[in-house]
């Protein structure tokens, strides 16, 4: 154990507690679904809490946000008009609102869904047939502490699944809800999105936190992508003071299929989004765009990894960060092209804006290849709002508040633009002028 | 209404003057041009008159209608009625050009104390102004500059111009990159605005420009102060003899 000494920290005893207190009670908690939280638990506990030590934790220290005494989330309701301003994707919209980490069908609207799809709580599921979550395929033995205690805690989340050649015409909403509490409460939400053959799907997923509370966020996904599928996600982050999230996004691509992601994290004391792409089929496409907005303290982290595992596929890693005050943004982006994957094409592109010299934005981009046919190309940028863009602005009549402002919302226009639905380019304007100074001169822009 | 008196001028952090002691008297309803090899200041002077960060007073002044410009901050000369339209327009991705027109209408005329412009009054002048452009209401809608061709670019500064109506207009080489039909509309644009009350400042490099907007006085600049005026025929006669030619065989550009 010496060779883990000071790179994880030992678990506080908040998380057995939750353990003990969700045995028998649960949705899979009970018989063999019991033994395997505990083995997850068991390798939770044996990973321990990583520190900055751990290479892919060494800008975020997940032991001084996560490893604190969180009770598991309080069941409660929220009230609908609180919710309704999230809506998104049009009237037409399926919703499937979850209340700290738990699913609430009576808000949620899920009439008329073809043929083919399924749309339950994740909780019905674990209670049914708990075999049907997790598959080998995807599932490995978690080498991933906050995924192992997802495993143990899971109580809920969406369970999507797509069979062969449906398509869902209007977009799905998930709408993730955290409230407001005394005390400080955690989640581990798991979303199984599985779609068949030539399925497709629109995927909004909307992340909120309401009032005030400590809260931790331990969401896991795992989306697989059949061969000839294509999955587009809009996804938004927006959490307050005391408020942290880790999301883990793993996904799975057959061949001709594709997978097209936006998301916008904006707003929370921390927010950690990992993504791991596996391109396990030929002609497939993985598009990972992003925007971080850290300001005041906050710290937005994102890691991703993309797996080039089969020939002529391509992927695009684009993010975006603008940092201020004294708000810090890691993006840590690697490119695997394993020893099959010829003919890959595979960019990563991070843009940064340094809006204060207190603030600090960590790139680190990697690239790992073993074949020798490919195009993988990588690029950082990293600098403070363009003198002479500046300059411009003002020249015409701007002050400088104002100029810089919309210089600040210019440069996050190159993502707003991969937002593939309307509602939610709106709403992501509407976010980043609220944060921006003088955001309300601007407010025709949202 | 523009008066330039000794400016001088250097590049922060540089000891080297750019500008050397320009004096320049520009009258309500004069065109001057100013003329002058690569590297003799003419860019500076442009800069220095909008407020650019970067460079440095180092003596003189300049006043607009009696207002102390040097002391201004860029938007409050704007403000005051001074417009550049520039060599290299900046793109704006996400802003569209009609929102970016009316905010700077807007920031203007509040700084005035005058009123906002209606939606709708706008809507009618930017439409009216842009086609005596031919700026159609697709680049209106479009991303400031935003994959603009050099010829868009240069007709959106116009435009602006035209929406502003600035009391002076400093055209900094307007003409490069132009072909000539682009040039047409660029100088018919300028043509049009041009009126009793209005001066224009019009740098260049080459005497082109200077067929479509016939200046009334013609300046070369060169080592950072005018060295000799004259009216239109000057700018002919440097066409004609080159900066050496005119100014004597220390002043002429090498060839590149």
């Amino acid at each position: 154990m010496s060779a883990l000494r000071n790179r994880t920290a030992e678990p506080v005893p908040g998380f057995a507690e939750a353990l003990e207190r969700l045995r028998g009670e649960a949705a899979g908690s009970s018989g063999r679904a019991l033994e395997q939280r505990n083995a997850a638990f068991e390798r939770f506990q044996a990973l321990g809490v990583p520190t900055p030590r751990v290479e892919n934790w060494k800008y975020t220290n997940a032991a001084s946000f996560a490893n604190r005494p969180f009770a598991l989330a309080p069941r409660g309701t929220v009230d609908p008009d609180l919710v309704i301003p999230h809506f998104a994707g049009g009237h037409k919209a399926r919703r499937l609102i979850l209340v700290n980490g738990r699913t609430v069908p009576q808000f949620s609207h899920l009439g008329g869904l073809p043929a083919g799809m399924t749309v339950r709580p994740l909780a019905q599921v674990l209670a049914e047939t708990p075999e049907l979550v997790d598959r080998t395929s995807v599932n490995d033995e978690p080498e991933h502490s906050f995924e192992a205690l997802n495993r143990a805690l899971v109580e809920d989340g969406a369970w999507i699944s797509l069979e062969d050649g449906v398509a869902l015409d209007e977009p799905l909403q998930v709408i993730s809800i955290l409230t407001e509490a005394e005390s400080a409460f955690m989640a581990h939400p798991r979303h199984v999105i599985r779609l068949g053959r030539n399925a497709k799907l629109r995927l909004i997923l909307t992340t909120v936190a309401l009032g005030q509370a400590e809260s931790l966020l331990n969401q896991v996904e795992t989306v697989e992508i059949a061969d000839g599928a294509d999955l587009t996600i809009d996804r938004t982050l927006e959490q307050g003071q005391g408020r942290s999230a880790i999301t883990r996004s793993r996904f799975v691509l057959g061949s001709r299929s594709r997978l097209q992601q936006t998301t916008a994290s904006i707003g929370g004391s921390l927010i950690r989004h990992e993504m791991e792409a596996r391109l396990r089929g030929t002609h497939s496409e993985a598009i990972l765009n992003g925007l971080m907005m850290p300001q005041g303290t906050e710290h937005v982290d994102t890691l991703i990894r993309m797996h080039h595992e089969m020939p002529d596929c391509q992927s695009d890693q684009f993010y975006k960060t603008v940092a201020d005050d004294r708000g810090r943004a890691v993006f840590a982006g690697k490119i695997f092209v394993h020893k099959d994957a010829q003919r890959t094409n595979s960019y990563q592109k991070n843009d940064s804006l340094l809006l204060s010299d207190d603030a600090e934005i960590d790139a680190k981009p990697e690239l790992e290849i073993y074949a020798d046919d490919v195009k993988c190309s990588h690029g950082a940028t990293c600098g403070d709002l363009d003198p002479a863009s500046l300059f411009y602005l003002r020249s015409r009549g701007m002050d400088e508040a104002l100029a810089r402002s919309m210089l600040t919302f210019a440069f996050t226009g190159e993502v707003l633009e991969r937002i593939a639905d309307e509602s939610v380019d709106h709403i992501v304007r509407r976010m980043i002028l609220s944060r921006l100074p003088g955001g309300e001169r601007l407010a025709e822009l949202g | 209404m523009l008066e330039i008196k000794d400016l001088q001028a250097t590049i922060e952090g540089q000891d080297k003057q750019i500008l050397n002691g320009l004096s320049l008297t520009v009258r309500p309803g004069e065109v001057h041009a100013i003329m002058g090899p690569n590297g003799s200041g003419k860019s500076t002077l442009a800069y220095v008159l909008s407020g650019r960060d970067g460079y440095e007073v180092t003596g003189g002044s300049a006043t607009l209608d009696g207002e102390d410009l040097l002391e201004l901050e860029p938007e409050e000369r704007a403000a005051a009625g001074l417009f550049l339209a520039m060599q290299y327009p900046v793109e704006i991705p996400g802003v569209s050009n009609m929102y970016f027109l009316r905010q700077a209408m807007n920031s203007i005329r509040k700084a005035r104390g005058e009123e906002e412009i209606s939606a709708g009054a706008f809507m009618k002048l930017v439409k009216e102004r842009a086609a005596l452009l031919g700026v159609g209401g697709e680049l209106l809608k479009r991303d400031v500059n935003r994959g603009f061709s050099g010829g868009e670019k240069k007709r959106n500064e116009i435009l602006q111009m035209a929406m502003l109506q600035p009391r002076i207009c400093i055209l900094d080489e307007t003409d490069s990159g132009l072909d000539i039909d682009a040039l047409r509309t660029v100088a018919d644009g300028v043509n049009a605005m041009r009126s009793p009350d209005r001066g224009f400042l019009i740098i260049t490099h080459y005497q082109r420009l200077l067929d479509y907007i016939v200046p009334d006085h013609v300046h070369v600049l060169a080592k950072g102060r005018i060295q000799t005026s004259g009216d239109r025929s000057l700018a002919l006669e440097l066409e004609e003899k080159g900066y050496g030619g005119v100014l004597g065989a220390e002043f002429a550009e090498v060839a590149a």
